[in-house]
C-alpha cells in the first residue's frame, strides 16, 4: 500500500488492528446491501424515488425561508433564528388550518353529491352541441363524445376517493420530514455547500466557489419569485370569487395558485373547475362573466404578466413553451401530477446554471476578445 | 478574577489556530474575536504541492490568498513566454486582493514554490456574510480598505518619485532640443 510506504512512522500495531476492522465493516456492510437489493441500481432507485420529494420540499422551503432567518441572525444566533421563523410559520400556518378547516370539510361532504351534478350539467351540455353538430355533419353520429366524458368523469372521481387517503398518509409523513430537512439545510446548507465545493480541484476552486454562488442566489431568486406569485394569485382569485356566491372558494383559490406554478398551462388548468362551477351553479349570467374576468384579465393579465412576473422574475428565465410542454410531460410520467408541477421549475434550474456559467465566462473573456479585435489581421 | 473565570473569557488564541494566523495579518489586525470566529468560519483553506499553479494572468480573479506556509511566486509572463518574476511571497504575505471587491481578470501569474498552506477569502463568502452580519463584514472591509489605501498611497508617492527621477534625467536633453 502506497500509504504506508509513505507514512514516516510506519503504522503501529493497533493502526493496523483498526484499519482491519473498517475495512471488514465495509466489505460486510457492502455485502449486505448488495444482497439485500436485487440491484445496485434497484436500491439506489428506491432511495431516489422516497427521498426526492421530501428533499425537494425541502430545498424550496428553505429557499423561501432563508433570508428570513438571514435576517433574523443578526440579532441571535443561527438556530435560534431558525426557530423564531419556524414558530411564526407554524402560527401562519394554524391560522391557515383554522380558516381553511370548515371549508375543506364542507368541501368533502359536497363533493360527493355536488360532482356527478357537475359532470351531468356538463355532459347535457355537451349533448345538445353533438345534436347540433350532428345535424350539420351526419358522419360523426357513431362517435359517442357525451358517453366518454362520463366515464373519463367517474374514472377521475374514482381514483380521486381511492387515492386522498393514501395522499393524506403521504401529506402527513411530508409534515414530519420536511420540516426536519429544512431545518438542517437552513442551518448547514453553507456547511453542505462548502464541503461540495471544496471537493473543486486547486486550479478550479475559485471559479468554482464563485459560480455557486451566482447560480444558488440566481435559483433563490427564481424559487422565492414563483412562489410568492403563486401566493398573491391564490389570494387575489379567493378574495375575486369571495365576492360572488360560487361554492368552494378558498379551495379553488387555492388551486389556482398552486397551478400557477406551472407556466402557460397551468394558469389554464387552474381555471377549469372555477369556471365550471360558476357555470353550473350560477347560470351564465354576470356573476359567471365576473368570475371569467377575474381569472383571466384580473388575476393572469393584470396581475400576474403586468405587475408580478416583471417585479419578481427576471425574463431571462423564462422558457420556450416547447420546452415547458415537454417538462410537464416528461415529469408527469415520472412523478404523476407533483412531477407536472415540478417538472417545470427543474428546467428552470437547468436553464438558469447553464445561463450563468455563460454569463461568467463571458464576462472574464471580454479584456481577451477586446484585444482580439484590435489585433491588426 | 478566578482563574477559571479568566480562562473563559479571556481565551487566548492557540498559536496553531486559524484564527491566531488571521489576527496578526494587517487587514484582519482589528477584528474583535468574535469576529475572529465568524471569518474562521468563511475561509477556505487549501493545500498546494511545489510547483503548482494557484492562478494564471487573465483567470477571473474574485478574491484574495494569504499564505500560512510555504512560498508564492508572483509573475508575469511577457510576449515571448519568459517568466518575469514580480514578487516572492512567505508566510503572512497575502495577495490578489485587489478582486476581493470588483470582479476582474488578475493582471498577474501565481505559483507556489514549495508545499504551500494558503488561505483563501473570495468575494462570495464576503457578500454572503454582509447579508447575515452586516458588523463583521464591514470591519473586514475596513481592514481592506485601510490596507487597500496604504498600498496606493505608497504607488503613488512610488510613481511621483519615479517621474522626477524621469523628469531630471530627460530635463538637460529637452533644453538642449
Amino acid at each position: 500500500m502506497s500509504s504506508v510506504g509513505q507514512s514516516p512512522r510506519g503504522w503501529t500495531r493497533s493502526q493496523v488492528a483498526l484499519a482491519f476492522l473498517v475495512l471488514s465493516a465495509a466489505i460486510a456492510c457492502g455485502l449486505a446491501v448488495y444482497s439485500s437489493a436485487s440491484s445496485l441500481t434497484g436500491l439506489s432507485r428506491a432511495a431516489f424515488s422516497v427521498l426526492f420529494l421530501p428533499l425537494l420540499l425541502s430545498l424550496v422551503l428553505s429557499f423561501l425561508l432563508d433570508p428570513l432567518v438571514s435576517q433574523m441572525e443578526r440579532f441571535c444566533t443561527r438556530t435560534g433564528s431558525i426557530f423564531i421563523v419556524y414558530i411564526l410559520t407554524l402560527g401562519l400556518f394554524l391560522l391557515a388550518a383554522l380558516w381553511l378547516t370548515p371549508h375543506w370539510q364542507e368541501f368533502w361532504s359536497n363533493m360527493r353529491t355536488d360532482f356527478p351534478r357537475y359532470t351531468a350539467q356538463v355532459i347535457a351540455t355537451l349533448k345538445s352541441l353533438m345534436t347540433g353538430l350532428h345535424e350539420r355533419f351526419p358522419m360523426i353520429e357513431g362517435y359517442a363524445f357525451p358517453a366518454k366524458v362520463r366515464i373519463w368523469a367517474e374514472q377521475l372521481m374514482a381514483a380521486i376517493l381511492a387515492q386522498t387517503p393514501q395522499s393524506a398518509m403521504k401529506v402527513g409523513g411530508l409534515m414530519v420530514i420536511v420540516p426536519l430537512f429544512t431545518f438542517f439545510f437552513l442551518r448547514d446548507g453553507r456547511k453542505i455547500m462548502r464541503s461540495c465545493v471544496a471537493l473543486a480541484p486547486n486550479r478550479h476552486f475559485e471559479m468554482v466557489r464563485d459560480l455557486s454562488y451566482l447560480i444558488s442566489r440566481q435559483l433563490a431568486h427564481f424559487i422565492r419569485g414563483r412562489i410568492i406569485e403563486a401566493i398573491i394569485v391564490g389570494l387575489i382569485i379567493t378574495a375575486g370569487l369571495s365576492l360572488t356566491d360560487i361554492r368552494y372558494a378558498p379551495m379553488l383559490g387555492i388551486f389556482a395558485g398552486v397551478t400557477n406554478l406551472i407556466p402557460y398551462i397551468g394558469p389554464i388548468i387552474g381555471m377549469v373547475p372555477g369556471i365550471l362551477i360558476a357555470f353550473v351553479d350560477l347560470g351564465a349570467g354576470g356573476q359567471f362573466w365576473w368570475i371569467v374576468i377575474l381569472y383571466i384579465l384580473i388575476a393572469q393579465v393584470l396581475i400576474d404578466n403586468f405587475i408580478l412576473i416583471p417585479v419578481l422574475i427576471s425574463r431571462v428565465s423564462n422558457l420556450h413553451p416547447l420546452l415547458v410542454f415537454f417538462a410537464i410531460i416528461v415529469g408527469g410520467k415520472f412523478y404523476g401530477i407533483i412531477g407536472m408541477i415540478i417538472g417545470v421549475p427543474i428546467v428552470s434550474i437547468i436553464k438558469i446554471t447553464l445561463l450563468e456559467i455563460r454569463a461568467y465566462r463571458r464576462t472574464f473573456r471580454l479584456p481577451e476578445t477586446a484585444l482580439d479585435s484590435d489585433r491588426p489581421h | 478574577m478566578d482563574p477559571l473565570w479568566t480562562n473563559i473569557f479571556h481565551k487566548k488564541l492557540d498559536e496553531e489556530s486559524l484564527a491566531y494566523f488571521l489576527k496578526h495579518l494587517p487587514i484582519f489586525s482589528e477584528l474583535s474575536p468574535r469576529s475572529l470566529a465568524t471569518l474562521e468560519n468563511i475561509v477556505h483553506v487549501r493545500n498546494y504541492k511545489t510547483n503548482e499553479t494557484v492562478f494564471e494572468e487573465n483567470d477571473p480573479g474574485s478574491g484574495m490568498y494569504m499564505i500560512r506556509s510555504g512560498m508564492v511566486k508572483i509573475y508575469a509572463r511577457e510576449q515571448n513566454g519568459v517568466e518575469e518574476e514580480l514578487a516572492r511571497l512567505g508566510p503572512g504575505d497575502f495577495f490578489g486582493e485587489t478582486t476581493l471587491t470588483a470582479p476582474a481578470p488578475r493582471t498577474a501569474s501565481a505559483r507556489t514554490l514549495e508545499n504551500t498552506e494558503l488561505v483563501g477569502l473570495f468575494r462570495a463568502d464576503i457578500l454572503e456574510l454582509a447579508e447575515r452580519k452586516p458588523a463583521i463584514s464591514s470591519s473586514i472591509f475596513l481592514g481592506l480598505t485601510r490596507v487597500v489605501s496604504e498600498r496606493l498611497q505608497a504607488a503613488s508617492l512610488e510613481i511621483r518619485r519615479l517621474q522626477n527621477q524621469l523628469g531630471e534625467d530627460i530635463s538637460p536633453e529637452n533644453v538642449e532640443t
